[in-house]
């Protein structure tokens, strides 16, 4: 068990590319932090300078008050599971399992108390045998977390492990991965680009945009205070709405809709308003933006209504049975709405 | 050249790793290759005392010399034949094979295992059936009219290395052409099937353009194999005679080097050589690039 | 197959069972010729049956080799080309797996040049560089040695570029799984690495004892000692009787040895053979 600090932590390449710079985190006891981000952002990058397969440039790792910067993967007291599960194909499963422990050179005993444990946890006690050939996505990724487990590590890294099964398993798998956590209770750090395995396993998550931190926080308080527009469209799904419009003088206009708000700025902003937030009202009201339907998304227990409101596209859920015309308003509560600045940073 | 994202850090031990392979590498291939160029700009005198620098002398009197005119077309004509009969020949068992299904394996392995016989040996055997006083094949052509002696004709000659040599190379073009052939896809000989075309168009409109790119390399290889693997072939069947009728390249090099002692020519017949290798290596690997992407 | 014709199937097999028996002619005239007597050569044509003579035939070159033309006996000769074969194959495939394994898994100085002077091999076959490396074999009195008949075949671009390629198409993960379990690069190699690529060693071995049984003109040159000849490089010599009549029966049976123990590892082992020729060839 211990703690993960980064410090101002950084990597350029010898071409002069920075990967990722500038990145202050540090990950409690026993917390489970995500890294989301779209394809490019530098969370992989992120995790393999804390596994050490990096090289760091810049700043500083420590797992609990050691710095690990320099230090060989294997002495860093981490365990990773890889996207692909990067089993040992020649080996058993016992064999992938207990392969770092021998390494060490534990004793027999040990390694054999530690492998059946893990066994036991993942249920995978009836194949110990086999090669990983002879498994599912499914067994095959829980034999790449066993690999983890025996380690008895102080951190966890997980590279994007559910990706490459199907959805129905991604769930259940990402349940299992939550509560094994929870259960040993070490500290892990979780790589996705998918927004909602980010929101529904992380205790904090961290969404980066080319290598930067763009926002920290709790899944909700990411969902509910995003950063900036970047993290608006990216967490939530569907996207936050975004809207070009002006404030001045206490009132926002967009497009023909004014309404007031208690806010100082003046000038262009960008207004964000979540799907949900968004209500018909009767043509006219104050403040409500004039809107034209595109299509209808049918989901079942809501349906989300795409419309065209001023040449933006504007997605709004409804509760399923809500009939939707041609024409119509929508409106949100003045709380409701997000404020972005032309840079893209929240204002408010 | 491309890159594994995950590597060592070790500082020395790559050298170590490395160091057999450069060290056999330098002594034996990168030293004597050296030596072959430098000695191609000397000329020893009769007695092999005084050594004088000549410059390119020995190439211009090498491509001024009659008989290594002669060797170069040989090799040509005899590389060409070879070619054309071992590709020929494993082209058509190929097609025979692909179209048998359960019994494709056993004739498979009835056809391959000529590539393991050496060319000295496969030399031997053929050179023994051909023996003209009693061999089995001349004395069937001797019932037809035709006497056969390789020692004495120089068309017999060239026939027979060219058939020992290609006999050993059908079972190499052989399989690379039921690969080929299994490479393409069933729906396309199905397809034109479908647009009314018999067996023999398929197989001149469809089956053999498709099959280029395999043609192609086994051309280069058979080249490559004639030219360069070929050695105990002709040693042993005719040593470059009747009237140096059969004397390829690599041949020549090793008579003008190590029978007839002329060290500034054969040098200068070695980096020839080189030169040819180097060509046919470049067009292999550019061409084998081009396959891939294919 | 598209449409089902009779008669191409017929001629399938016809133009099939054709090859095959063309293909066999030589060495089964050659396995004829070695179960006779001497003296049936003198009358004539070679005969087309078997004779009654093989185990004599074959004892007889075994033991004593060919006593008017050869001083070794040929089980010698089988022994020279069996030490060379496996010298070069083992060779070729321990040098060129340590080169591949340095080429892809290290970044290191002069990283580039390895791989080009690796390369080059490729255009240098023994042939064309005859003379001066039979000097350096001379000057390092390796002449008549089994280092002397080995080393300078051993070298090989092809054989380094086909465990490159084994190697790059590896995931990257694995090295990393390996790290993170605490294996350094030698333990990866033996642990990870080596059984993973152990079909590709077994094809390439196969074509490489293959090229080094076969080896004719190096042998020929370096060994003027009868006791290092070589099976393929001795029958030559056997053939060279200037005046008297070869023995034919003698030599047929030496040829037929001479390409037994290559054939056999052809046909025993084909699916690896398949595999290697193919290989190698990328």
């Amino acid at each position: 068990m211990a703690t993960l600090t980064l410090e101002s932590l950084g990597k350029t390449y010898d071409s002069g590319a920075s990967a990722v710079s500038g990145i202050n985190i540090d990950v409690a006891d026993g917390e489970f932090l995500v890294l989301v981000g779209p394809s490019g952002c530098g969370k992989s990058t992120l995790l393999r300078m804390i596994a050490g397969l990096e090289t760091v440039t810049h700043g500083s790792i420590r797992i609990g008050p050691r710095e690990v910067n320099r230090l060989e993967p294997a002495d860093r007291d981490i365990a990773m599971v890889f996207q692909n599960y990067a089993l040992y194909p020649h080996m058993s499963v016992r064999e992938n399992l207990s392969y770092g422990l021998r390494n060490r050179r534990m004793a027999r005993a040990e390694i054999t108390r530690r492998v059946e444990e893990a066994a036991r946890i993942l249920e995978i006690g009836d194949f110990l045998e086999r090669k990983p050939r002879a498994l599912s996505g499914g067994q095959r990724q829980r034999v790449a977390m066993g690999r983890a487990i025996v380690r008895e590590p102080s951190v966890f890294l997980f590279d994007e492990p559910l990706s490459n099964l199907d959805a129905k398993l991604r769930v259940t798998m990402r349940g299992e991965i939550r509560n094994l956590q929870k259960r040993l209770g070490t500290t892990s750090v979780y790589v996705t680009h998918d927004q909602l395995e980010a929101m529904t396993l992380a205790d904090r998550l961290v969404v980066l945009r080319a290598g930067k931190v763009e926002q920290i926080g709790t899944p909700l308080e990411v969902y509910q205070r995003p950063a900036s527009t970047f993290v608006a469209e990216f967490i939530g799904s569907p996207a936050m709405n975004l809207l070009d419009g002006v404030m001045e003088h206490g009132r926002l206009a967009i497009g023909t809709a004014t309404m007031r708000l208690p806010d100082a700025h003046c000038g262009p902003v960008r207004v964000g308003v979540r799907a949900e937030d968004l209500r018909a009202v009767p043509g006219g009201t104050q403040g409500a933006l004039p809107v034209r339907l595109s299509y209808v998304e049918e989901l079942g227990s809501q349906r989300l209504g795409h419309f065209d409101c001023a040449g933006a596209r504007l997605i709004a859920a409804f509760p399923s049975g809500q009939g939707l015309s041609e024409e119509m308003a929508l409106m949100a509560d003045p709380e409701a709405l997000h404020l972005f600045g032309a840079d893209g940073m929240r204002l408010t | 050249m491309q890159n594994k994202r995950a590597i060592f850090g070790a500082k020395g031990l790559p050298y170590l790793l490395l160091a057999p392979q450069l060290i056999i590498t330098a002594i034996f291939f990168l030293w004597p290759a050296g030596q072959a160029i430098w000695q191609s700009f000397l000329r020893e005198d009769a007695f092999g005392i005084k050594t004088t620098f000549v410059a390119l002398e020995n190439y211009s009197r090498l491509f001024a010399d009659p008989s290594y005119l002669n060797a170069l077309k040989v090799t040509v004509v005899f590389a060409l034949s070879t070619a054309a009969l071992s590709m020929g020949v494993a082209l058509v068992l190929a097609l025979a094979v692909d179209r048998t299904l359960r019994s494709a394996r056993i004739y498979s392995t009835l056809l391959i295992w000529p590539y393991a016989v050496a060319p000295a040996v496969a030399g031997v055997l053929w050179w023994f059936m051909f023996n003209p006083t009693i061999g089995i094949l001349p004395y069937l052509l001797k019932g037809v009219g035709y006497g056969w002696n390789h020692a004495l004709d120089r068309g017999d000659a060239m026939t027979l290395v060219v058939i020992s040599a290609a006999w050993k190379q059908i079972s190499y073009n052989f399989l690379f052409f039921v690969a080929g052939l299994q490479a393409i896809p069933a729906s396309l000989r199905e397809a034109a099937a479908i647009d009314g075309a018999g067996p023999v168009r398929r197989f001149w409109t469809i089956t053999l353009p498709l099959l280029s790119p395999t043609t192609f390399f086994l051309l280069v290889v058979t080249i490559v194999y004639t030219m360069f693997d070929t050695f105990g072939v002709i040693d042993a069947i005719t040593e470059g005679g009747p009237a140096q009728s059969t004397n390829i390249l690599v041949y020549k090099v090793y008579q003008d080097g190590f029978v007839g002692l002329n060290l500034g020519s054969s040098a200068a017949q070695s980096v020839v050589l080189m030169g040819i290798v180097i060509v046919l290596t470049v067009i292999q690997f550019r061409f084998v690039e081009r396959r891939v992407n294919y | 197959m598209v449409e089902n014709q009779r008669w191409l199937n017929v001629l399938a097999h016809a133009v099939l069972i054709l090859g095959v028996l063309v293909v066999a002619l030589p060495v089964y005239i050659a396995l004829v010729a070695s179960t006779h007597e001497s003296g049936v050569f003198l009358s004539g044509v070679i005969p087309m049956l078997p004779g009654r003579n093989m185990v004599e035939t074959y004892s007889a070159v075994l033991r004593g080799g060919l006593s008017s033309q050869m001083s070794q006996p040929i089980w010698l000769m089988l022994g020279n080309s069996m030490i060379m074969a496996m010298m070069i194959a083992v060779g070729k495939i321990v040098i060129s797996i340590t080169s591949a394994f340095a080429i892809v898994y290290f970044r290191f100085p002069f990283r580039g040049l390895a791989f080009w002077m690796i390369f080059i091999t490729l255009m240098l076959p023994v042939e064309v560089r005859i003379l001066p490396t039979y000097k350096v074999i001379a000057d390092l009195g390796m002449l008549n040695s089994y280092a002397g008949l080995s080393i300078p075949l051993i070298a090989s671009a092809t054989a380094t570029f086909l465990f490159r390629q084994v190697f790059l198409t590896m995931p990257d993960e694995l090295v990393e799984a390996a790290r993170i379990d605490g294996a350094g690069p030698m333990k990866f190699f033996r642990d990870i690495l080596l059984p993973l690529s152990r079909t590709n060693i077994a094809a390439l071995f196969v074509i490489l004892f293959i090229y080094g049984w076969n080896q004719y003109l190096w042998p020929l040159l370096v060994t003027t000692d009868p006791s290092y000849t070589t099976i393929v490089a001795g029958i030559k010599r056997m053939t060279d009787v200037a005046d008297g009549t070869p023995q034919w029966n003698y030599i047929m049976a030496v040829a037929m040895l001479a390409m037994l123990p290559p054939v056999a590892v052809v046909v025993f082992m084909q699916r690896l053979f398949v595999k290697g020729l193919i290989e190698t060839e990328k």
